[in-house]
């Protein structure tokens, strides 16, 4: 029963807990920042009380029978224990950067209370086992993004925060089909009670159009470069971090863990990926826009985690697991470093920056560290998580794509130095900006430490999701 | 006296104390980094421990008994695994030396400069990667160490500051190149051993899905030791890094990395055949990149650059050497490693010294030194005689055991190896003519008397680096004794110490020597400068435009690869707007479109909806006959 409390409390604080932060924003600006944080940390805490559980043979669930067929139950397995951890460890870290980033706006209020709400969403979405509620907290996610990405409210922010919201929710409307399908087939939602089963390619297919276009993959992708227009901490959050993710994971949860694929998508999806990849990694290449580069550089690194989840090997999955983890870190950092520059400069233009490193030298260094680790260099996290992927794409005999995605890391490696040169180095370009508040800074700098030690110390990371995969029993 | 130590470092089977080899550096070089600037004479001192401490811990590892130990990493097959063997030992040790001496003249060189902190801390980080890379067991574990020396790299040209720093750049981006492909090559040839441990992996046929891991592999560690096309960056990078990194990276531990993996991906994990097409290939890339890079050093007018050059080009006789498959080009390979490593390392030294007591090695504008700085220009000289090969000194035997391989598999690769031979003489004798003979000639501003020898702590390094090439070309027994066990079996008993066995070949390479010196006398007494000794190469027509394009980097493979990469750009992101376009303005007309015609068919007339009534009515109609 104890256990059960954890699952819902992990769940249900910081969905209900959301709505109490306007009121408090009443009262005090500082209780309700410090609210916010607590009722993000909180689920990480608790998560990490629900671990040994999890890793264990019985891993903590609840279950309720509705009519219909229909049900109501969370379960959490190794695989939603290590999401729900990464995602609360980020989200926690964006949330301290805020405080000092959005200090100066109007509505932070909205703001607090939109970005806890998502993150009980995501919560609920990680932990549910019934596809309908799958869908409802993923639509959910949608509109809080939808929300937060307008944050502005200026005319040229709404169409590009409908089009994230239009593109992600007509990708979950066709998912919801797919759903239904397999009702129909079925006569259930409950995934614990789907276990095992075969899947047909065209139910497949449309499940695919929610995750792909959630997970910004060519040819839904082009909402996430747009939504850049966004607050940094909100791009950090939706587009490096959490949101995006949302895809991948859904996809683990449904093709690794529930159900068996015909061996046909181990070499179609992951062709898609390569694609995916490839195409955005040369436009971000071409911009000049530096929230835009690093959102390129999200799908490209998608592509990545789900080539990975994709690749039907122990070792492909493992990586892109891990890849989720290190990832979320390293992303989540340069996208909040370049809220740091933005902030300072009040410019996103790559042309009209150069020699930050004189005036921002932690940022810098920040930047670098992450960079690093999504170059997937050596001693960072993105090494091993790169690797594996890769390796895991050549033990399904899919040497080609590998080689594409080599190709990829090629490209990350000259486009994120291409854009660290231009803004660090040089004559200084803005000489009387300052470095960021305490709490940007700080937040920044633990992410690129934690890329690092994640690296150095890959043996935590890396036991945890190889118990998870073994558990799978699929190999 | 090496003994205890050997015998506690190979102690234990777990948690070992050999991996203080890869764990101390690491550690002096995180705490030079948190001590102030204000600390310089704190680091100098830790550093000096540190080299010295690796060195005593080298010279015990040599000794060592050999040892396999392992510590669980990431899972699936990704160990820390350590092997102690011949090679790890053999590389160790060159490398332990190279990054005494060389450190203890980075000391004296870097004292007072601005980037001193910066330089000792990646130099300490360059001695724990490579340590890693050479006690490795385990292929994850060697690509983790082995890409970690690109940051290294990458710091290190940053030392020096620029307004861009292109060099730095351009070899990260270089190096990302061929340690990707050797990721990718990893991965294969793991999915075809089914292991990474390096001493399982071993024979793996060159076919199918094996040739294009060793061919991944291969590019990995070419691209290390500098090979054509990933040599580019290191010229540029002998005007923009301090000049003991050119000594230590490009001269000794490029071609101690590359070539050692070389070494093992052609003789252990593959079964590379000679003659066989892979073989040729591997050939060809060492016989272009010794051409190239003696054609370009031979029309330096600098000696950094000049040397830079050769460096580049050495890297051919050796990878030339490994790929005829041939025990005997192998052992001439490895042996050319390390007589490159002493030599090389040790020219760079005393260029060094004339950088330090000139302020610049670019000899348009310095000469004569030879009176002012007796010693630094012995020991060039020494060390230049090893260089070109001279009879009697240790290159002159690698050299020659590589000839001996390059004949045996094909005429072609012997006479470039041959005019290799004739461009080293010609652009050693055009530099060390030029540097250090004749009247002095200095800079603007600087006296006569302010040019002075360098202190001995820098002598010494050059001066011992030179004299061990002398001897060990006289007591050639020394070095092979070491290397010749390391191809085991395959050498089925032959001796290579010694003095040639083939005369004819050693006549052959004396009278391409004569050739360049007789060709250097006459160019001088007709031009009367020694800088122009080789002029008449230059500006043979064909030749000319060549050299024309090369100097200006249009035969570049980095920016032919840039430009490729631009256009890759492009059509990237002319095919992501298209997506857009499809997303922002053909959907959205698509959508209002409808809309307004839709908003056409009901617009509130009652006749409309009439219509649409009855033809509503009528179709239910139709449909109810056409059902019963």
């Amino acid at each position: 029963m104890e256990g059960q409390a954890i699952l819902l409390l992990c769940i249900l604080v910081p969905l209900l807990g959301a709505f109490l932060l306007p009121l408090l924003g009443r009262i005090s600006v500082g209780l309700r920042n410090i609210t916010a944080l607590i009722l993000v940390l909180l689920p990480f805490v608790l998560s990490v009380a629900a671990t040994p559980a999890a890793m264990g043979d019985s891993p903590i669930q609840l279950h309720f029978d509705l009519p219909l067929g229909l049900s109501f139950g969370f379960y959490a397995d190794g695989l939603a224990v290590f999401m729900e951890l990464v995602a609360s460890l980020v989200a926690a870290i964006i949330v301290f950067y805020s405080f000092g980033y959005m200090e100066e706006y109007d509505n932070q209020n909205e703001y607090y209370m939109m970005v806890v709400l998502f993150i009980g969403a995501m919560m609920g979405l990680i932990y549910s086992t019934n596809l309908i509620f799958i869908y409802t907290f993923w639509e959910l996610t949608a509109i809080c993004c939808w929300r937060l990405i307008a944050f502005y409210r200026t005319p040229e922010v709404m169409p590009r925060a409908s089009k994230a919201f239009l593109i992600t929710g007509g990708g979950a409307l066709v998912m919801l089909i797919g759903f239904v399908a397999i009702y129909i087939q079925t006569g259930t939602f409950d995934l614990l009670a789907l276990q095992g089963r075969g899947l047909d390619n065209w139910i497949m297919i449309l499940i695919l159009f929610g995750i792909l276009s959630k997970s910004a993959t060519l040819p839904f992708h082009c909402w996430l470069p747009d939504a850049g227009v966004a607050p940094s901490p909100v791009t950090a959050l939706l587009h490096a971090a959490v949101l995006v993710k949302i895809g991948v994971y859904v996809y683990a949860r449904l093709f690794v863990v529930n159900f068996q694929l015909e061996p046909v998508w181990t070499t179609n999806l992951p062709a898609v990926c390569a694609v995916s990849a490839l195409i955005s990694a040369g436009a971000a290449l071409r911009t000049n826009d530096l929230k835009r580069i690093i959102a390129y550089s999200t799908i490209s690194q998608l592509a990545y985690i789900l080539l990975g989840l994709s690749s039907g090997s122990m070792i492909g999955v493992a990586g892109g697991l891990l890849y989720i983890l290190m990832h979320s870190l390293a992303k989540g950092g340069l996208f909040l470093c370049a809220g740091i520059i933005e902030h300072s400069t009040h410019t996103k233009d790559i042309r009209n920056l150069s020699g930050l490193y004189k005036r921002l030298p932690i940022t810098t260094i920040s930047f670098a560290l992450c960079a690093f680790s999504v170059m997937g260099l050596p001693p960072f996290g993105g090494f091993f998580s790169k690797y594996m992927v890769i390796s895991g794409a050549v033990e399904t005999g899919n040497l080609w794509i590998a080689a594409c995605f080599v190709i990829g890391a090629i490209m990350t490696v000259i486009y994120l130095l291409r854009l660290f040169i231009k803004l660090f180095f040089g004559e200084l370009s803005h000489p009387d900006i300052r470095e960021g508040t305490w709490e940007m800074v700080s937040s920044v700098a633990i992410l690129g430490l934690l890329s690092l030690l994640f690296g150095i110390a890959i043996k935590v990371p890396a036991d945890f999701v190889t118990t998870i995969v073994e558990a799978l029993g699929r190999w | 006296m090496l003994q205890p130590i050997a015998s506690l470092l190979t102690m234990g089977s777990g948690m070992n104390l050999l991996y203080l080899l890869i764990v101390v550096p690491l550690l002096l070089s995180l705490l030079c980094l948190i001590l102030p600037r204000t600390q310089e004479t704190l680091k100098g001192l830790l550093f000096l421990l540190s080299i010295f401490f690796n060195l005593v811990l080298s010279l015990g590892l040599f000794v060592a008994q050999d040892t396999t130990v392992l510590i669980p990493w990431a899972g699936f097959g990704m160990n820390l695994a350590i092997r102690v063997y011949a090679f790890s030992r053999f590389a160790i040790l060159a490398a332990g030396c190279a990054f005494f001496l060389v450190g203890l003249y980075s000391l004296c060189f870097i004292k007072g400069k601005s980037y001193q902190g910066g330089f000792i801390c990646f130099y300490l980080l360059l001695m724990s990667f490579a340590n890693g890379v050479f006690l490795a067991n385990n292929l994850v574990m060697l690509l983790f160490f082995w890409e970690a020396i690109m940051l290294v790299v990458f710091g290190m040209l940053l030392l020096i500051k620029r307004p861009k720093p292109r060099t730095a750049v351009k070899a990260i981006i270089l190096n990302a190149i061929a340690d990707f492909l050797l990721l990718l090559g990893i991965a294969i040839t793991y999915s075809l051993s089914g292991s990474l441990m390096m001493d399982v992996i071993s024979g793996l046929p060159v076919e199918g899905a094996g040739v294009v891991g060793f061919l991944c592999m291969m590019l990995g560690a070419v691209g290390k030791a500098g090979a054509v096309p990933f040599h580019s960056w290191i010229p540029d990078a002998a005007d923009d890094a301090p000049l003991p990194f050119m000594a230590i990276l490009p001269g000794v531990l490029e071609k101690l990395l590359g070539i050692y993996l070389l070494f093992r991906v052609c003789v252990d994990f593959y079964a590379l055949q000679p003659g066989s097409v892979m073989s040729q290939l591997v050939m060809w890339i060492g016989a272009l990149t010794l051409f190239f890079g003696i054609a370009m050093a031979l029309i330096q007018n600098d000696i950094k650059r000049m040397l830079a050059f050769s460096a580049v080009g050495q890297v051919g006789y050796m990878v030339l050497g490994i790929g005829t498959a041939l025990p005997v080009g192998i052992v001439g390979a490895v042996f050319h490693m390390l007589n490159h490593a002493m030599y090389k390392s040790s020219l760079f030294l005393a260029a060094g010294a004339v950088e330090k007591a000139t302020g610049t090695t670019d000899l348009r504008k310095i000469g004569g030194l030879g009176r002012r700085m007796p010693i630094t220009g012995c020991s060039f000289l020494l060390a230049g005689f090893a260089f070109v090969g001279f009879p009697g000194f240790n290159a002159f035997f690698s050299k020659d055991l590589i000839f001996d391989a390059a004949l045996q598999t094909n005429v072609i690769f012997y006479i470039i190896a041959l005019l290799g031979v004739f461009g080293t003489a010609a652009s050693f004798l055009k530099v060390m003519h030029a540097a250090f003979f004749g009247p002095l000639r200095l800079p603007q501003g600087i006296q006569r008397e302010e040019v002075r020898e360098v202190p001995l702590c820098m002598l010494l390094p050059m001066f011992i680096l030179a004299a061990g090439c002398l001897l060990f070309g006289l007591f050639n027994r020394l070095p092979l004794g070491v290397i010749q066990p390391l191809l085991g079996e395959r050498l089925a008993g032959v001796e290579y110490a010694g003095w040639p066995h083939s005369m004819l070949l050693v006549l052959i390479s004396i009278v391409c020597l004569l050739l360049a010196v007789g060709n250097h006398i006459l160019a001088y007494r007709y031009t009367g400068s020694a800088l122009k000794s080789v002029d008449h190469f230059r500006y043979i027509p064909g030749v000319r435009q060549l050299y024309d394009a090369a100097e200006k980097h249009y035969l570049d493979p980095y920016n032919l690869f840039l430009s490729l990469v631009k256009i890759y750009a492009l059509v990237c992101s002319c095919f992501d707007r298209m997506i857009n376009w499809i997303y922002d303005v053909l959907l959205v007309k698509m959508v209002s479109f409808l809309a307004t015609n839709f908003h056409d068919f009901s617009d509130g007339s009652t006749n409309r909806y009439l219509v649409w009534t009855f033809s509503g009515l009528g179709f239910l109609a139709v449909l109810f006959l056409l059902l019963i």
